[in-house]
Formats: C-alpha cells, sequence, structure tokens
C-alpha cells in the first residue's frame, strides 16, 4: 500500500487549523498545565529549592495536566465531531486512506504535544529547572506517551461516544483515577504499599516515572529500562485498540 | 457510454427488500432525476455507487467501469447534509478536499480559482463555512464534490432547507454545471425541481424503476390530457357519472381527482355533471406530481366493485 503523504499532511493541517480557530481548547491546554506547573511548583519548593522542585514537577505536569488532555481528549472531540457533522461519511466518499487519516491525528496531536512540552519547560527553566538527562530520551517518552493516549483517544471516541456530550465521560471515568494513581501531582512513594502495586498496572505511572527520572535526574535508558518496556508495549496495544476501533467505526458509518 | 449504469440491482437488509431488481443508465451531459418517498431506495442506490454497500446482486458501473475505489476519482458526491468543515474557510475546505485526491499543489489553487468564480464565492472565499448562511453553505458543499473535476456528481437533495431565491441560485448553478457535461444524478423531493432540472427522471417505487422518461415520456404514461381536482359532497355519484363516461378517477384527501381525455374549458367540464353538486372545481395540466403520486401508489384508486 502506497503511503499518502499528501493527505497526512492535509488531515494534520486541517486538525491545527480548526484548533487554531476556535482556540478554546488550544487555550486550555496551554493555560492549564501552566497554571499547575507554577502552582506545584512553587507548593513543593517549601520542601527543597525552587529549582529542584520545578525539575520534578514539570514532568508529571507534562504527562498530566498537559498531553492527557490535549492527546486522549482531543482525539475524541475530533471523532466525534466528524461524525455529528457529517464529515466522516465524506471522507470515506473521497479516496482518502483510512491509515492516513489516522496518522494525520497523531501527528496533529504530535505537533501539540511538542509545544506543550516546549512551554511545560520553558516555565520550569525560567524558575531555574533544568533538563538532567537525554534530551532525545525524553522525547522518546513524550512521544510514547503520545501514542498511547491517541490510540485510546481513538478506542474511547469510535467505541464509547456518539454525541458532544459524551466526550467528557471517558476522559473524566477512566482517566482522573489514573492520573491520580500515576502520582502526576505527588509523589507515589506516599501510597499504601497495595495502591502502589495496582499503579505499577497504569500507564500515566509509568510516564511520570520514567520523564521524572530522565528529566529530572538524569536517568540513562538503562536506568528506566522497564518502564520504557512496558510503554512500548502499551503503546502499541494502544494503537492496535485505536485502529481496530476506528475501522469497525468506519465499517458502522458506512452501513448507516 | 454510459456514465453511470446501474443493471439488476439487489439488495436486502434482514428480511426487507430495499432495491429490487433496480435498473437505469445516465448519459454523459444527462441530468437524470431519482425520485421517490422515503424508503424507496435512493439512499442505498447512492451508497452503492459511492462505494460504501455493496450489492447483494447486480451490477453497477461509473464511468465504464465497475464500481471500485478508483471510481471515487470519477465521482463526486454532494450529500444531502451540509458536510463541510464549518471552523475552515470556503478556500480551505476547497484545499483540504483537493489534497485527500493526491492533486499537485498548483491544480489545486487552479481549482480553487476556479470553482470559486463558477460559485461565486469570491466575496466569502475566506470567510469560515460557520459565519455563512445555509445558501452559501449549500453552494461550498457542491463545490467541494466537484473539486477532482468529476465527470459524475450525485446531487442528494442539493436544495433542500433552501428558501425560494437560494433555491433558484442553486438551480441555476446545477444549469450552468450542466453544460459543462458532467453527468448527473439528482434526488429530490422538490418535483418542480426534477421538472425544471432533469432531462430525464426515474421514479423509484419499493426499490425498482416504476417509470422512467423525459417529462413528455412520463405524461403518456397517464391517460390524461387534463386533471380536474373536484371537491363534492356527493363523491358517490360523481364517481359513477365519471365512470359512466369511461373517465378514471383517483382520490388524494378530500379531493377527487378525474382524468380528462380531452382538453376542455371549466364550463364544458361542469355542464357534465349539472346533476352533481360540486363545491370546487380546478382544471389542471398533468404535472410531474401527478404522475409521481401516481407510480408511486399514493392515490386511492377506484374499487373495482363501486366502480
Amino acid at each position: 500500500m502506497v503511503v499518502r503523504y499528501g493527505q497526512i499532511l492535509a488531515v494534520t493541517t486541517r486538525i491545527l487549523t480548526e484548533l487554531w480557530r476556535t482556540r478554546r481548547s488550544l487555550i486550555f491546554w496551554m493555560v492549564f498545565p501552566t497554571l499547575m506547573l507554577l502552582l506545584f511548583g512553587l507548593i513543593y519548593a517549601g520542601g527543597s529549592s525552587t529549582a529542584t522542585s520545578f525539575d520534578l514537577t514539570a514532568p508529571g505536569v507534562l504527562i498530566g495536566a498537559a498531553l492527557f488532555f490535549s492527546c486522549l481528549g482531543g482525539p475524541i472531540s475530533v471523532i466525534v465531531a466528524e461524525r455529528e457533522r457529517g464529515t466522516l461519511r465524506r471522507l470515506l466518499l473521497s479516496p482518502l486512506q483510512p491509515s492516513a487519516y489516522f496518522l494525520g491525528i497523531v501527528l496533529a496531536y504530535v505537533c501539540i504535544a511538542l509545544a506543550q512540552t516546549v512551554i511545560v519547560y520553558g516555565i520550569s527553566f525560567a524558575f531555574g529547572g533544568r533538563f538532567h538527562g537525554s534530551v532525545l530520551l525524553g522525547l522518546a517518552i513524550v512521544l510514547l506517551s503520545v501514542f498511547s493516549f491517541v490510540g485510546l483517544g481513538f478506542f474511547f471516541g469510535a467505541r464509547f461516544t456518539r454525541r458532544t456530550e459524551d466526550v467528557n465521560g471517558p476522559v473524566a471515568a477512566f482517566g482522573v483515577p489514573l492520573l491520580v494513581l500515576g502520582g502526576t501531582f505527588f509523589p507515589v512513594s506516599i501510597l499504601p504499599p497495595f495502591l502502589l502495586t495496582l499503579a505499577y498496572l497504569d500507564p500515566i505511572f509509568h510516564m511520570n516515572q520514567s520523564l521524572k527520572a530522565v528529566s529530572g535526574l538524569g536517568y540513562t535508558a538503562a536506568q528506566v529500562s522497564s518502564h520504557l518496556i512496558f510503554l512500548v508495549a502499551f503503546a502499541a496495544v494502544s494503537m492496535a485498540l485505536g485502529v481496530s476501533s476506528y475501522q469497525r467505526m468506519l465499517e458502522q458509518e458506512k452501513r448507516a | 457510454m454510459n456514465m453511470i449504469e446501474v443493471r439488476h440491482l439487489e439488495k436486502r437488509f434482514g428480511d426487507k427488500v430495499v432495491l429490487n431488481d433496480l435498473s437505469f443508465a445516465v448519459a454523459p451531459g444527462e441530468v437524470y432525476g431519482l425520485l421517490g418517498p422515503n424508503g424507496s431506495g435512493k439512499t442505498t442506490t447512492i451508497n452503492i455507487l459511492a462505494d460504501l454497500l455493496s450489492a447483494d446482486a447486480g451490477e453497477a458501473w461509473i464511468q465504464g467501469e465497475p464500481i471500485s475505489e478508483k471510481s471515487k476519482y470519477a465521482l463526486g458526491i454532494a450529500p444531502q447534509m451540509i458536510s463541510i468543515y464549518r471552523d475552515l474557510t470556503c478556500e480551505e475546505n476547497l484545499r483540504f478536499f483537493a489534497r485527500l485526491y493526491n492533486l499537485p499543489a498548483p491544480r489545486v489553487e487552479e481549482r480553487i480559482r476556479e470553482l470559486i468564480a463558477m460559485f461565486r464565492l469570491e466575496d466569502y472565499r475566506a470567510t469560515e463555512v460557520a459565519k455563512l448562511s445555509g445558501g452559501w453553505k449549500r453552494r461550498v458543499n457542491m463545490a467541494v464534490a466537484l473539486v477532482h473535476r468529476p465527470s459524475v456528481l450525485i446531487l442528494d437533495e442539493p436544495t433542500a432547507g433552501l428558501d425560494v431565491s437560494a433555491r433558484f441560485e442553486l438551480w441555476e448553478l446545477i444549469e450552468a454545471l450542466q453544460k459543462t457535461g458532467v453527468a448527473m444524478l439528482l434526488t429530490t423531493h422538490l418535483l418542480e425541481e426534477a421538472e425544471r432540472l432533469c432531462s430525464r427522471i426515474g421514479i423509484l417505487s419499493r426499490g425498482r424503476i416504476v417509470a422512467e422518461g423525459t417529462m413528455d415520456e412520463l405524461r403518456a404514461t397517464i391517460v390524461a390530457r387534463q386533471l380536474a381536482i373536484v371537491e363534492t359532497a356527493a363523491e358517490e355519484r360523481l364517481q359513477q357519472a365519471a365512470a359512466s363516461l369511461g373517465w378514471t378517477w383517483r382520490r388524494r384527501g378530500d379531493r377527487i381527482i378525474l382524468w380528462l381525455p380531452e382538453e376542455m374549458t371549466l364550463q364544458e367540464f361542469v355542464q357534465r355533471f349539472v346533476d352533481i353538486p360540486l363545491k370546487s372545481v380546478a382544471l389542471q395540466e398533468v404535472t410531474l406530481e401527478h404522475i409521481y403520486l401516481e407510480h408511486t401508489g399514493s392515490y386511492e384508486v377506484p374499487d373495482l366493485a363501486m366502480v
């Protein structure tokens, strides 16, 4: 099968243009992590230096307050809007390859995730924070997180949401408990042992722990390998779930 | 070569037969109207032509080729629901859809210019679709269907929900489009629209074409030169009188419709029924509406025992 790069870029450009035009989501995705970072950065600075506090707060905020909402909630909103407005059906009438559509959305949210990363770390740097480990390794963790969230976004969007009002349901019901359990806003060291065991099954826990270790403490890939293995496997499963749910949705849409 | 050809199509959804030996063809430059009540099979036909559904039996061709992924390049479809991106401008919508057809960038821009001019969108090219009125949205909806220069265009109720003036403007656009040689399949519930735009019409009922042809050919399917639409309290006497004259009659609501075998004046008509109290009489030409109602079984047909 020939990969249609033009189609992928067309979908990405369209989504980014729509987001820029409406701005509401973009503003939320930028302002919320900024406020959370400032808040938690300054709270934790009470027990250590401001620089150390921002070093360790930035990764959790990036994963939990930025990427989680944009890359999980965003694709769900896109899919629901396409169905509600009849544009998904129109795309089916065109020669757009399903894979190009999927990759176009992934690419759009990779762009948004990179912008969020720049903003979160920009603020952290302004308060004396630093990125202590390999930037490439950090980017790899961010990308694995984006793939995991976008795949899940397709899964929930295609299977459980039909109307715009349904979008917040899956995000709140499944996502927020995972954020809390994953140690997004406080150290997992305060979790009771049985919850800590449960946290090992939470992908957000592995995203947070690996990025905190690399970014805040300068750990190498070998030192965070168990988290990376989990994340690679989870991202693959999530994308596979997303693709199969999306294909199922297309078949349903054809018969509608 | 026909631009659309459908032969003996059959489609069932469970026990329900939706298409039943459906056959029709659309020639180059022709506007073919596919008319029928809701549930008669129009949407299923379009979905099969669009490669969204497969038929249980029969065959369909677009531009001489069996329906396949490739036929998407020859076919443009303007769906009934306005299906464009409301947060994008007219120009951005056209550009997005053009890129899905893998057109090279210079051709995309050239085609956008052509369509902006054809649909008179110059003043709105940079306006977000959400800010346009229904008529302008419909124009963009149709322009998007033409972005890849299809030789076949399917217009699914293209003027649904439009006011009279917007509808007339869109009709003019469709007529202009017809002159470019694009073959069109048009579905509509507005019989005036079909009568004005279509060179041939197929009336679909219960999944098959029950009447087909030009307006003149369709008129010939009803043995009447004129129609009399009558309101009377003495319905039975009127029916008996009509039967004695050998005239066919139909009922629609509380009106009796008599098929007159020859043209006559109101006075001549009334003289034939002097003994029957008539509340109102209107003489009418045979229009597509009557032909449609006759062929789709929407008239109440006389009980033979009663006549």
